[in-house]
């Protein structure tokens, strides 16, 4: 019992204690007995008084060292543990009615599973942290003190730049036309018309694209005092639809470190709706389903297809 | 204004106009059309007068001067092949002052009334053509919002047509052919219905020939 415990107390010590309070006890009461016997009867008066004292003292230094005895005991047993591994929770499974008030085994099950609930979100933050879905170019989580003195350039980008490569973009596809306005600060907002079929407004952050809006070509984007309305959304289902896959396609072509690629897909992409009332969808054939036209474009392939043809 | 195409719907067999507009206006709301209101297109003939043409002796030409109800504020005042002219309604009281140029034809108003439907872009709009009292045919309206250019979405609008008209789907309208690239606006629209007036025009008087 003592090893397997193993808290401290002596317990060999602890027997030898208790059985030296039984001694002290029976010492103390013998001193009692010999105060109520009183003197035995002697000869002479001196006798007794002697015989009395004499046996008195005994009994007292019996008591006595019997106390040292105990005193000497005591600090062998030493005192229990003070580093209770569990603590407060400890005194929990003292209580006896388990199957009434299983508390501690619950507890128990609860810190475990717990414990193995961290390690697996901290194994899956590490890999899911090299995949990054965040736009920005920031490292995710770190704290302030550990993040890096140089902030990202991609995101303090000059307007002159974002002015060069949206003009090159422009030059590249003759039938879509890119117009470059900086109403509201430093975030450029594009007005691009494609062809005779749609206006789409793209509202950028440096080179990174926000929100786009598309619109028909007939309908009207700019607000009563002149500016680019970039909030009312188009009249028509059709187009209605159209800005639900552009912001699709915005968060689908990601790429942090290059941002001009990115811009370069998306307006790739956006090209395809040059033929919108006019491409059958690959996958059922037919113009409409529903009143609509083949709205969704593929992202790799720019295939027409409904959106409910989709695969 | 989108593409727009204007067509005739002959009458069913054995039935009367009436019927064959109600007929077709329970397939448009079968399909999930919502009705939205009335529209009306009518039509008012002017021939030049006598005194204005010349010596050559050519023949007068024709005027029409049309309004639509899509337009309420304007008038449009056509010629056969030639321009459309799109005005306010201000130019109808012009066309009383201008009495000594242009005639009035006799009896020749000609309107089409009928109901709107909206379903998804299409706006489709059935009407019942008369001239003076009686019904003379039906006129199916129908019109595509997002698209402007009309070579691009004919085939939508014709996949569209098939489904309520069924065998009774026209061929393009000629205006689309002669527009390639070019934006189609409400003169378009004017001029196709300009078209099918004259025709009903010209197909009653086939019945009566044949009375007499």
């Amino acid at each position: 019992m003592a090893d397997v415990l193993s808290v401290g107390v002596n317990l060999e010590a602890f027997s030898q204690a208790i059985s030296a309070i039984q001694a002290l006890r029976s010492s103390v009461s013998r001193v009692f007995d010999c105060l109520k016997d009183g003197m035995r009867n002697k000869e002479t008066l001196e006798g007794r008084e002697k015989a009395f004292i004499a046996h008195f003292q005994d009994n007292l230094h019996s008591v006595n060292r019997d106390l040292n005895e105990l005193e000497r005991l005591s600090n062998l047993v030493g005192k229990p543990s003070e580093n209770h591994p569990l603590h407060n929770s400890g005194l929990l499974s003292l209580d006896p009615v388990q199957d009434k008030t299983p508390l501690y085994s619950q507890l128990l099950q609860a810190y475990k599973w717990s414990n193995k609930l961290q390690y697996h979100a901290g194994l899956a933050s590490g890999l899911l942290n090299q995949q990054s879905l965040k736009r920005s170019a920031n490292q995710m989580g770190v704290s302030a003190k550990r993040r890096p003195k140089a902030q990202p350039t991609t995101l303090v980008l000059p307007p002159q730049y974002v002015d060069d490569v949206i003009s090159r973009i422009d030059r590249m596809f003759p039938e879509m036309s890119i117009h470059l306005s900086r109403p509201n600060g430093t975030s450029a907002m594009l007005l691009v018309t494609l062809g005779k079929v749609l206006k789409v407004i793209v509202v950028m952050r440096s080179l990174f694209i926000d929100r786009t809006i598309v619109k028909g070509y007939n309908e009207n984007v700019y607000t009563e005092d002149g500016k680019l309305d970039i909030w009312s959304k188009s009249s028509y289902q059709v187009f209605q639809k159209v800005t639900d896959h552009a912001t699709t396609a915005l968060l689908h072509y990601q790429l942090p470190q290059m941002p001009d690629v990115v811009v370069r897909s998306f307006m790739t992409w956006l090209r395809s709706y040059i033929k919108l009332f006019q491409a059958p969808c690959q996958r059922c054939g037919k113009f409409l389903q529903d009143g609509l036209p083949p709205t969704w474009r593929d992202f790799r392939t720019l295939e027409a297809f409904h959106d409910t043809c989709r695969q | 204004m989108g593409v727009t195409c204007v067509s005739q719907m002959p009458v069913a067999e054995g039935k009367s106009v009436q019927q064959t507009v109600e007929l077709l206006t329970r397939k448009l709301e079968m399909l999930g059309a919502e009705k939205q209101g009335t529209f009306c297109v009518d039509c008012e003939t002017y021939h030049t007068a006598a005194s204005t043409l010349g010596s050559q002796g050519q023949a007068g030409k024709l005027m029409y001067v049309m309004h639509n109800s899509e337009y309420p504020l304007s008038c449009f005042a056509l010629f056969e092949n030639g321009p459309c002219l799109i005005a306010d309604t201000n130019f109808d009281v012009l066309m009383v002052k201008l009495k000594g140029f242009f005639q009035s034809a006799k009896a020749s108003k000609i309107e089409t009334r009928g109901t709107r439907y909206q379903y998804c872009d299409f706006l489709v709009k059935v009407g019942t053509v008369t001239m003076g009292p009686s019904a003379r045919g039906i006129s199916v309206e129908v019109e595509y919002g997002p698209c402007v250019v009309a070579s691009d979405c004919w085939n939508l609008l014709l996949e569209f047509l098939q489904s309520f008209l069924g065998s009774h789907t026209p061929g393009a309208p000629t205006v689309f052919g002669n527009r390639h690239d070019a934006v189609y606006g409400p003169a378009d629209t004017m001029i196709q219905y300009m078209d099918l007036f004259n025709k009903i025009r010209k197909q009653q008087q086939v019945p009566v020939a044949g009375i007499r």
